[in-house]
């Protein structure tokens, strides 16, 4: 018997895999697909910390009043076109760009564009603590609390419905770079009146109405994030009609997925990957320095990191090269100063951390230790972007220390005991780093190595200095930029020479994309910018393998 | 009939209290306060008192388990601990997704497995027979997270026919009403449905094909064996003898008679399906329960665990239930096994 209905099937089914292979996607359904490494936490920059969060909102939903243009290492006007700073370093007056439109999307439709209303708003949110709105969605404003701006700014006030003010308690230079940073957006006073009065204020921070490239479409959770471009965007309009984020927590099936056409771009590739990716013909992949540093922290009160020819000595012992290559994989430059190279006030000192074995037995035979010491390293017990494996890394130090006569164990307790500790000082050498947060190089001064920060337990080589001190305070009341390079660099003279901290690495952060994607730029400061994105315009690409 | 109605209805109904009492047990066993384990609101949130109330917390634990069931028939499945979003809300677009693709799949399976297993049986030995054996052999050996894994590879990466993740692609922006993507595609007014829909078979092929391999298989195998069996009988030869042609004896006897063993076992490849679709819906990031109760096993996501845990165990218990009534609706002599027992 002839079964001709079976024929009949497998017939529609091998016709349906056909079909499958012709385009599918209209010309108006035009768009970029991008694989997102996980879901957004709120679609308000102003209350998260995550690098996942940030980049699918901040700049492609809202603007900045000014925004930091890493090439020429200088701020340029965003939603404000000109601003000024009194003598004594106090008062900004910022002036706002006339008619710019906010989103008009299904949930709100705006009748009157920017001004300083939604500037007052954006920031007394987080500024007062009475504000309607300052405890919507927890009330946590991470970024304003860990940079200060919160107790730094006194008040902020409209002069006239296109000028503010905003006066400091004292001075402080790196409140540029923190306004042109991707958390502080300018959200729409008008609509969030109407939520407040709709008794939803939190729609605020789900449905998000912001003045940027793209305006909101809808969120699936673990599915994705749909974005349309805003029509009436005061800059050049979006590249692309639709921008999609795609929720992929995992690299392999992220880079799966580049492959087979699933998305156009993809951040973070596996690092094992990357050099293969990077020869293949239909994908094009971009790298940026990551404003980060890992360093390896001594504990500068205890014997005998206190003596500073100890702390030389082993900066000297280790081969950073090596172990950048094993632990990052290429995913990294080798740090010369606790500063990343990309910023305006960085100076390397290569030959204070240079690989020297026997200048290390020297230094050490000076400071009364030929036969050598034993010590702790710590090493953080969680993967960061900074460092992927510091294990790893302690392992390989421990055998660089072990040629010098050092020995080394190494600790590495569950992260929030490892903190604790870490804090009170039980260390004598830690393995760690800092992502920067904004794009001034205070960043990595202030918070990280003052007296200050000792006091606040932030400070993991407890070290205290006061020329160091001075240096990085008086960069700060400084508005001059020719003026804080100078501070800056004695303050990184003074590292050099005293070691508290052995800079290891900056990481680099990859970014593949499909060949037909065009203007796409490397993610910069804080994130990646999507509004020049676009697909070039043609049939189903070749897949080569 | 209805006696066996009666019997498979109230074994249902024994079954689901069961069901239930374990997954309202589990708010105990899991580590943390039962209250925030079944409604997903923690301690310190202002309204937990009220919340413990509602679900009979201060009482005994019988008022505590109607509150449970009162609680679980009014939609009302407590927040995610993770998110704090209503489980219910995402379930409904979720379980249609998870139906949708199991249904598809068990279909795939019943269409081919049984035919191709009357073909090895009516070829037994020869060329169509060898080559049916030995692919439901292997089909049967290998996992299904690796015949996933490498029909991405070889379809999706090499060459190029299929995609490998979701229902749509995102930009058809398809606004998900049922979770069902080929019923929001016809409930959307978006003027590309055809093509929309052509892009949903395209995502859905892969996963389809790979999830029904499993009971497909199965059903071979039993078909094939069964007919074997069904071919010997001396009623069939009976039947020839008669005179009847090759198809008359093949429709009229063989068939019916071999399905009767395989129908007993489409239960167990249902619950074979279920099964992988955990599996099945991560790798192709299906948005459907079974990525979800994957995911928050992982992230201990306790309300999620025991919604998601009640529904599949529900389905399973459903698709049983149904089979079995079908089973004993066709075959009279089944039916006496169901009195018998």
């Amino acid at each position: 018997m002839k079964p001709n209905w079976v024929n009949a099937i497998t017939l529609s089914i091998t016709a349906l895999f056909v079909a499958a292979c012709s385009p599918a996607l209209p010309p108006e359904h035009n768009g970029v697909l991008y694989c997102a490494e996980g879901n957004p936490e709120s679609f308000n920059p102003q209350l998260v910390t995550s690098g996942t969060t940030l980049d699918m909102t901040s700049a492609q939903l809202f603007d900045r009043l000014l925004e930091y243009n890493n090439d020429t290492q200088d701020f340029e006007p965003a939603l404000a076109t000109a601003w000024e700073v009194s003598n004594n370093g106090l008062v900004y007056e910022f002036e706002l760009r006339q008619n710019v439109s906010f989103h008009s999307t299904d949930y709100f439709t705006p009748s009157r564009s920017f001004n300083a209303n939604d500037v007052v708003f954006s920031f007394n949110r987080w500024l007062q603590p009475n504000h309607p709105f300052h405890l919507v969605s927890g009330g946590n404003y991470p970024f304003f609390s860990a940079t200060r701006l919160d107790r730094l700014i006194l008040s902020v006030e409209a002069l006239n419905s296109h000028r503010i003010r905003i006066t400091l308690r004292e001075p402080d230079s790196s409140l540029l770079s923190i306004l042109a940073s991707n958390f502080s957006v300018m959200h729409s006073q008008e609509y969030a009146q109407q939520m407040l009065e709709a008794g939803t204020p939190e729609h605020v921070d789900q449905f998000p109405v912001g003045t940027g490239p793209f305006y909101f479409r809808h969120f699936r959770k673990d599915v994705a994030v749909n974005y349309s471009a805003h029509e009436h965007y005061w800059k050049t309009r979006a590249a692309t009609d639709n921008i999609v984020f795609r929720i992929t927590t995992n690299d392999h099936k992220r880079m799966l997925m580049l492959l087979t056409g699933d998305c156009d771009i993809s951040p973070y590739p596996p690092a094992r990957d990357v050099e293969w990716l990077d020869q293949r013909r239909d994908i094009q992949l971009q790298r940026s320095l990551s404003p980060n540093t890992a360093f390896w922290a001594f504990n500068t009160e205890r014997v005998p990191f206190n003596d500073a020819r100890v702390r030389q000595a082993l900066a000297h012992a280790i081969n950073r090269e090596s172990l950048i290559r094993t632990v990052y994989h290429e995913h990294a430059v080798i740090a010369n100063s606790i500063l990343p190279d990309s910023s305006w006030a960085h100076r390397a000192y290569p030959s204070a951390y240079a690989y020297d074995p026997q200048r290390a037995r020297e230094l050490l035979a000076e400071a009364g230790y030929e036969n050598g010491f034993s010590m702790t390293i710590w090493a953080l017990p969680v993967q960061r972007a900074y460092n992927p494996n510091a294990r790893v890394m302690a392992e390989q130090m421990q055998s660089y220390l072990a040629q010098v006569g050092v020995t080394a164990q190494i600790i590495s307790y569950e992260w929030s005991t490892f903190r604790r500790d870490l804090a009170a000082g039980q260390h004598d050498s830690v393995l760690i780093g800092w992502s920067a947060d904004h794009a001034d190089p205070d960043n990595f001064f202030r918070p990280l190595l003052t007296c200050a920060a000792k006091a606040s337990g932030n400070n993991r080589a407890q070290w205290c200095n006061s020329d160091f001190d001075e240096a990085v305070t008086a960069a700060i009341r400084s508005n001059n930029q020719r003026e804080r390079r100078a501070h800056y660099y004695l303050a990184q003279q003074i590292l050099s020479e005293h070691v508290p901290i052995v800079p290891l690495a900056h990481s680099i952060r990859f970014q593949a994309a499909a060949a037909d994607i065009r203007g796409l730029k490397p993610p910069t400061f804080g994130g990646i910018r999507l509004q020049s994105v676009y697909k070039e315009p043609q049939n189903k690409q070749e897949r080569m393998p | 009939m209805n006696r066996v109605f009666a019997r498979q209805l109230s074994l249902l109904l024994i079954t689901l209290f069961l069901l239930s009492v374990f997954t309202f047990s589990l708010s105990y066993w899991f580590p943390g306060n039962p209250v925030t384990n079944s409604s997903g609101v923690s301690t310190e949130h202002p309204l937990f008192t009220e919340i413990a109330e509602a679900r009979g917390f201060q009482s005994h634990i019988g008022h505590q388990y109607i509150a449970y069931l009162q609680h679980l028939f009014q939609g009302d499945w407590g927040l995610s601990l993770q998110d704090n979003t209503p489980i219910w809300q995402e379930f409904k677009l979720r379980f249609p997704a998870t139906l949708e693709l199991a249904i598809l799949a068990m279909a795939f399976a019943l269409l081919f497995g049984p035919p191709l297993g009357f073909i090895a049986a009516i070829y037994h030995r020869r060329f169509a027979d060898h080559v049916i054996t030995s692919f439901s052999l292997s089909g049967y050996s290998i996992p299904v997270f690796w015949l996933a894994q490498l029909s991405i590879l070889v379809f999706a990466l090499v060459l190029g026919w299929v995609p490998i993740a979701g229902q749509i692609n995102p930009l058809f922006d398809i606004v998900p009403v049922t979770g069902s993507i080929f019923i929001d595609i016809f409930l959307s007014d978006s003027p590309y449905r055809a093509a929309a829909l052509l892009n949903a078979l395209q995502h859905m092929l892969l996963p389809m094909l790979v999830l029904a391999s499993t009971p497909l298989v199965l059903l071979t195998r039993l078909t094939r064996s069964a007919a074997i069996d069904v071919l010997k009988q001396k009623y069939v030869k009976g039947a020839y003898a008669r005179g009847l042609s090759r198809s008359e004896v093949f429709f009229r006897h063989v068939m019916p008679n071999a399905m009767q063993p395989v129908l007993r076992q489409m239960g167990s490849a249902f619950n074979l399906l279920i099964t992988n679709v955990l599996i099945i819906e991560l790798i192709f990031s299906w948005p459907g329960i079974g990525s979800w109760l994957v995911r928050s096993i992982f992230e201990r996501d306790y309300p999620v665990i025991q919604g998601g845990l009640f529904i599949l165990a529900t389905l399973i218990l459903f698709a049983n239930i149904m089979m079995n009534l079908v089973h004993a609706w066709r075959y009279p002599q089944v039916r006496q096994e169901f009195y018998a027992s």
